[in-house]
């Protein structure tokens, strides 16, 4: 077996069978959760729930969760807050304004849009990294999260973490060859992909529930997201 | 394992998708820590938000998703235990006033003060609620009030308090508008608050009354987090009011009752919303706004009060929306001596006493401990006077300023607002 049909089968047929499993899996999850019904809230509203719901997405995503101190927190550790907003800046950047992964959505989806320098994406993928490890020294020290964290936690980070490196290590040519390091980055990407929606990574989807939750109790009683 | 079974078929009932959506949303970031104040005044990882809420964080996952299932039989998630719910108990009665400032922290919006009181519903479903609390639930199943206020108890107050501050409080008229429903706190430790209050709206010239039914506002059921008593406790507010036919109920200053009348007790009794319900802030508010009564400006100015300054309550101000009528009222009243404290309004630092912890004897060093992050926080504005709107508060406030041994006043706005009318 040659690296080169390792890649083939990476980037071909285990890349589909993983793309869809991530997506039958998320689809599951939420018909899963739905399903289990929502009762009807028939308190009247004081303020606005539309608007509650409005602020609390911009300020989530503007704002929040980012910059802890709009919040008047008791703020002990700002580095971590930072941490995770850079890391998830950084993901961002890489998978959509990526030259390269533009490509991918593109062949998915039919269409591409422009992408940023790869100077930029490069920069910002070494501070994704880089915040990852500030994440995980945080996970294991920091007394709160190494108590809620289990092996799933974990393993989370892992998964996510190992595409990062072998794209970063993929795009400069780092120790190993090219073909071997594409096929690395596209096995961990598609296990990855396979892992989301049987683990917390697929917060993502639920944060759009989570945060229309939140707009709508803090909007509904007249009070600032 | 009779109890783990209760409390696991009650976070099952607990969980629709309103609840599982957000338990699927944490990341498990542990910032919703940063916002607690027991957490923040012990140190104590166990007091995270995020934990007390683990047990129905499981009990969803290993009743509603495969994988949870799976995790649970191959030993890689831990199965609820009686010992668990036991200290687990203790994290959410003792350590958790159902502030929800950890709502507001959380990156992912998390309503945890509502998942929180899933967890209490699981806790009382399996009779695992501290003796006190429970002995206070009980006494307002009996007696019709945690405090013993029983209907001879409650007409001997008021007669007093009506002679004593020379005020009229019209009892149980039919065809009144407006019903006010007192809570024992203030009925039977501060007194002037009934005063207050009567003085007010007879000032104002708003036809209301009181019940001998509807006679206690306080809700313990909530705080225990039970639905049955909930439900049976806000029937008799409803039944009063129904009885002598009036439009409105004003809750006075007591936080988790309106919280739960103004904000839950339609999804549970859909002919609570029959009446308009509405905290005596907003009351305050309105009558002064629309003129109906004047309060001298400046006048706690002058009286020796010192700064004054403000203390949300979490349930009137952070859920309860009433968060500028005491700035307004408090910026007439002290336009120099008013000094907010940071952080306020809807961020404000809860004062610890809530949730039913302050009725917990247990409770008491973990609340006097939380209770030294709001000394810091008046003592950094220098103020000598902390006026609130919710009576729970003041009495977390009295007890510790004794304990601490402080020189500051304690006093309610409805109080001050009183003292100030323009006769
Ligand atoms: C709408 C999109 C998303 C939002 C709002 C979001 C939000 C968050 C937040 C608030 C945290 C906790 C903060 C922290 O620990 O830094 C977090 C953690 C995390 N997120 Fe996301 N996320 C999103 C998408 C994603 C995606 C697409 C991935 C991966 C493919 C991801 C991977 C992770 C990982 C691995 C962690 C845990 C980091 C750690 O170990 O501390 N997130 N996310
Ligand atoms: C969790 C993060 C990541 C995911 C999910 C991901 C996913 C993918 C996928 C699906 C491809 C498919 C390429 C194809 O079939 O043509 C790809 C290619 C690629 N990735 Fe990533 N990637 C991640 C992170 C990174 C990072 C951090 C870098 C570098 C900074 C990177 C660099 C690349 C490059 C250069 C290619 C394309 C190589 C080529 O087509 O010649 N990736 N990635
Ligand atoms: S509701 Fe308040 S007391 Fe309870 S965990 Fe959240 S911040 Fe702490
Ligand atoms: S802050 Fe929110 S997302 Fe983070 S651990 Fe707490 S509840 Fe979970």
């Amino acid at each position: 077996m040659t690296w080169e049909s390792v890649l083939e089968f990476a980037r071909g047929p285990f890349f589909y069978a993983a793309l869809l499993i991530f997506v039958a899996g998320m689809v599951y999850r939420l018909v899963n959760v739905i399903g289990l019904g929502w009762n009807r809230d028939r308190v009247p509203v004081k303020g606005s729930k539309t608007s509650g719901v409005v602020m609390s997405f911009l300020k989530g995503i503007l704002i929040w969760p980012f910059i802890p101190w709009v919040k008047n927190t008791f703020s002990r550790n700002p580095l971590i807050y930072v941490g995770g907003g850079l890391f998830h800046l950084g993901l961002f950047a890489v998978i959509f304004l990526g030259t390269p992964h533009m490509l991918v959505w593109k062949s998915l989806l039919g269409f591409g849009w422009p992408t940023l320098a790869t100077p930029i994406v490069d920069w910002l993928a070494a501070v994704a990294i880089i915040a990852m490890l500030i994440l995980l020294v945080h996970r294991i020290v920091n007394p709160v999260v190494k108590l809620i964290s289990g092996p799933a936690e974990y393993v989370a980070w892992l998964l996510v973490f190992l595409p990062m490196l072998t794209g970063y290590m993929m795009t400069h040519h780092l120790w190993f060859q090219y073909d071997v390091l594409f096929s690395l980055h596209m096995l961990t990407v598609d296990v990855l992909l396979i892992w989301v929606p049987f683990s917390r990574i697929s917060h993502f989807i639920f944060y759009f529930f989570a945060r229309t939750i939140h707009g709508q109790e803090f909007g509904k009683r007249g009070v600032a997201v | 394992m009779t109890a783990t079974k209760q409390a696991m078929d009650a976070f099952v009932h607990e969980t629709g998708g309103w609840v599982a959506s957000q338990l699927e949303a944490c990341t498990r970031c542990g910032m919703c820590a940063e916002a607690c104040h027991f957490y923040q005044s012990s140190g104590n990882p166990e007091y995270a938000p995020v934990w007390k809420l683990e047990l129905l964080r499981r009990a969803y996952e290993q009743r509603f998703t495969i994988f949870g299932g799976i995790k649970a039989a191959i030993g890689l998630d831990k199965r609820v235990t009686d010992d668990d719910l036991k200290h687990w108990s203790e994290l959410n009665y003792y350590a958790c006033t159902v502030c929800n400032k950890c709502s507001m922290v959380c990156p992912m919006g998390i309503d945890l003060g509502s998942l929180l009181h899933g967890v209490r519903a699981g806790l009382s479903a399996a009779e695992l609620v501290p003796a006190d609390l429970m002995a206070a639930v009980n006494k307002q199943v009996d007696e019709g009030s945690p405090l013993g206020m029983t209907s001879a108890v409650w007409d001997q107050r008021l007669e007093w308090v009506a002679d004593e501050w020379e005020v009229e409080i019209p009892r149980d008229v039919k065809g009144a508008d407006t019903l006010v429903v007192f809570s024992s706190i203030e009925v039977m430790k501060f007194p002037t608050n009934v005063a207050a209050i009567a003085k007010v709206l007879n000032k104002a010239g708003e036809k209301w009354t009181v019940s001998s039914k509807a006679r206690e506002v306080v809700n313990f059921g909530f705080y225990e987090g039970s639905e049955e008593h909930t439900k049976l406790f806000i029937n008799r507010i409803l039944e009063g009011a129904k009885e002598l036919g009036v439009k409105r109920i004003i809750v006075t200053e007591c936080g988790h009752a309106y919280d739960a009348l103004r904000w839950h007790a339609a999804n549970w009794i859909p002919e609570a919303n029959d009446f308009e319900v509405i905290h005596i802030t907003g009351v305050l508010g309105e009558l002064i706004g629309a003129g109906r009564i004047k309060i001298k400006p400046g006048f706690f100015d002058q009286n020796g009060n010192g700064t004054i300054t403000f203390h949300d309550a979490c349930k009137i101000q952070r859920k309860g929306g009433h968060i500028q009528e005491p700035r307004d009222i408090l910026n007439v009243l002290a336009p120099k001596s008013f000094k907010e404290m940071t952080p306020n309004r809807e961020e404000s630092v809860c004062c610890g006493g809530g949730g039913g912890v302050i009725a917990i004897k247990a409770a008491d060093a973990i609340r006097y401990k939380a209770f030294e992050l709001k000394i810091d926080q008046v003592n950094k504005v220098g103020a000598k006077t902390v006026a609130m709107t919710c009576s729970n508060c003041r009495l977390q406030f009295t007890d510790s300023v004794e304990h601490f041994k402080l020189d500051w006043k304690v006093t309610g706005l409805a109080q001050m607002v009183a003292d100030a009318l323009v006769e």
